[in-house]
């Protein structure tokens, strides 16, 4: 099936002080998709969820959504790695803080149906402090899509949290963005396990500057969050091509910290 | 007058290591000590040992230098019953309290603008700091010139005290907002005001009331530099009344008196912060 890219980045480079962070990307999503952009360290994988999200203009390129350039909050929703909870609000204050534009009762009404819908609306009440890191990351991800974003723009996530906490909150992803008429989510994560459990498509990125270095469709039957990826037989060749192009990007990128350890290994 | 250095503290971990995080870090000495009552019964013996040295020095003291603990609490008894000590201390607390609150005020909006408009805090902050570092004892002849003795001037001393050590935390906290939440909150699309007042602001909160418990012991310092150096009145006045005159049960006993005041003020002002700083327990 073909889908209709409504987040699109057409050549796209962006400079830091000269320096160039990524270079000449082009990428589509559509919403339902889940789009994993899977990288070493300083790939700029980062800095491509910001101009996603309108908050960075590229230097070279365009970035569009739904055909206009993207402002923040419009459309994109964005979840962090560290949480980013405001400490001194409550769990359900922390949600109504996405919804600026609504009436009260309507925030109310919204912050209720998003809370239950990640299973923590008994802790509504609560402070961040007195949560562990897979609920905060679940509240992050109620705040997330409180305002019904087009797309979640997902920078690691999970990788603060323990492995059992990390899978879990795997499947409870697909599962929140699964349903019809769900958000397209673009997916940043270095762990080529993560990628395959979650994307639909995974974009290889090369260290600094990041260029695409492959594009690879999954061949996995949705639902996937009913059936796990891993038991099928197409699972283990694609995760050994993929490991092995991540493996040789950051041997051979000079400024790795792996890069002189391989030489010396060679020589 | 407020001549301690003040300065706007760097960062969090700092505020963390303030005096009375400490104990509770290090944990108890003594069994039970954790326990509210057994921290009352530690304060309670620290004081009588305190009165006992006291009483052992006023014995040892030749006598009209310094008098005993239960000459002091006589004296005390007798201010209050010859109606000296009420009015003292009413004119005293009106200084205090008005010339403190206007600091508190007006250097939290002076802190928080100059943190917000970094033009405004680049443009000013090399003077706030300089002035806060200048001995404000030597301004009080021009405060006298332009002002007289009175009420005014008494207001002035206090809040040039108070106010500095107020705008310098405010200043700092925000500058000090976290990067990450003003991140966030830029993603959701917040306006430059909803940040500030979400993100930013309750984040400056433990610094400016830092600032504010700095600034409270410098206003009641100067409350005493005040009503000693402009007309003579109130606690202050009573102190250079009983100070000259050798009469030392009197004269501690106002000592006394200002102590009571500043632990007060204090503990208030710790249960304040408690209250509004209640997220960062737990």
């Amino acid at each position: 099936m073909e889908l209709k890219p409504e987040l699109g980045l057409r050549q796209v480079g962006l400079r830091f002080g000269g320096r160039p962070v990524v270079e000449g990307i082009d990428l589509g999503v559509a919403k339902g998709e889940v789009l994993v952009l899977l990288g070493p360290s300083g790939c700029g994988k980062t800095s491509l969820l910001r101009l996603m999200a309108g908050l960075i203009a590229p230097n070279a390129g365009q970035v569009t959504l739904n055909g206009a350039p993207p402002r923040p909050g419009q459309g994109t929703a964005m979840v962090f790695q560290s949480y980013r909870l405001l400490p001194w609000k409550t769990v359900a204050q922390n949600v109504a803080f996405a919804l600026p534009d609504l009436a009260p009762a309507a925030v109310a009404q919204r912050v209720a149906e998003v809370l239950a819908l990640v299973g923590l609306a008994r802790v509504a009440d609560a402070l961040p402090a007195q949560l562990s890191g897979g609920m905060k990351q679940r509240v992050a991800l109620a705040r997330a899509l409180a305002p019904r974003p087009d797309f979640l723009l997902m920078d690691e996530p999970f990788a603060a949290l323990d492995a059992q906490a990390r899978e879990l909150m795997q499947m409870e992803l697909l599962r929140l963005t699964g349903a019809q008429g769900g958000p397209g989510v673009v997916f940043v994560t270095h762990s080529v396990d993560e990628a395959l459990v979650l994307a639909d498509r995974i974009v290889l990125l090369s260290p600094r500057p990041g260029r695409i270095l492959a594009r690879v469709e999954l061949p996995f039957a949705a639902p996937r969050w009913r059936e796990d990826p891993r038991s099928h037989p197409a699972y283990a060749d694609l995760r050994a091509r993929l490991w092995a192009q991540l493996r040789d990007a950051v041997l051979n990128d000079p400024q790795s910290d792996f890069h002189r350890a391989a030489a010396d290994l060679r020589s | 007058m407020g001549e301690r250095t003040v300065t706007a503290m760097p960062d969090r971990s700092e505020a963390r290591t303030q005096a009375e995080d400490a104990p509770r870090a290090r944990g108890p000495a003594v069994p039970g000590a954790e326990t509210a009552l057994g921290t009352a019964l530690l304060r309670l013996g620290f004081l009588g040992l305190v009165l006992i040295v006291w009483a052992l020095a006023a014995r040892a003291a030749p006598p009209g230098l310094f008098a005993s603990p239960l000459a002091v609490a006589q004296a005390l008894g007798r201010l209050v019953a010859e109606g000296r000590l009420l009015p003292a201390l009413g004119a005293s607390l009106q200084v205090y309290l008005l010339g403190t609150g206007l600091a508190i005020v007006a250097g939290a909006a002076l802190g928080c603008a100059m943190g917000t408009f970094r033009l405004l805090g680049r443009t000013l902050d090399i003077y706030v700091m300089a002035l806060a570092a200048t001995p404000r004892v030597a301004f009080i002849p021009l405060i006298i010139v332009a002002l007289g003795l009175g009420l005014q001037a008494k207001l002035l001393i206090v809040f040039l005290g108070a106010v500095m050590p107020v705008i310098l935390n405010a200043y700092a906290g925000v500058r000090a907002a976290d990067p990450e939440l003003v991140e966030m909150a830029r993603a959701t699309g917040a306006s430059r005001p909803r940040i500030l007042r979400h993100v930013v602001l309750p984040g400056a909160l433990p610094y400016l009331m830092t600032g504010i418990r700095i600034g409270a012991t410098i206003g009641l310092i100067n409350t005493v530099v005040a009503e000693l150096y402009t007309a003579i009145s109130g606690l202050g006045g009573l102190l250079a009344v009983y100070g000259s005159r050798f009469r030392m049960a009197e004269y501690l006993a106002v000592v006394v008196v200002l102590a009571l005041i500043g632990a007060a003020v204090t503990e208030a002002l710790r249960l304040i912060e408690k209250r509004l700083l209640r997220w960062r327990e737990a």
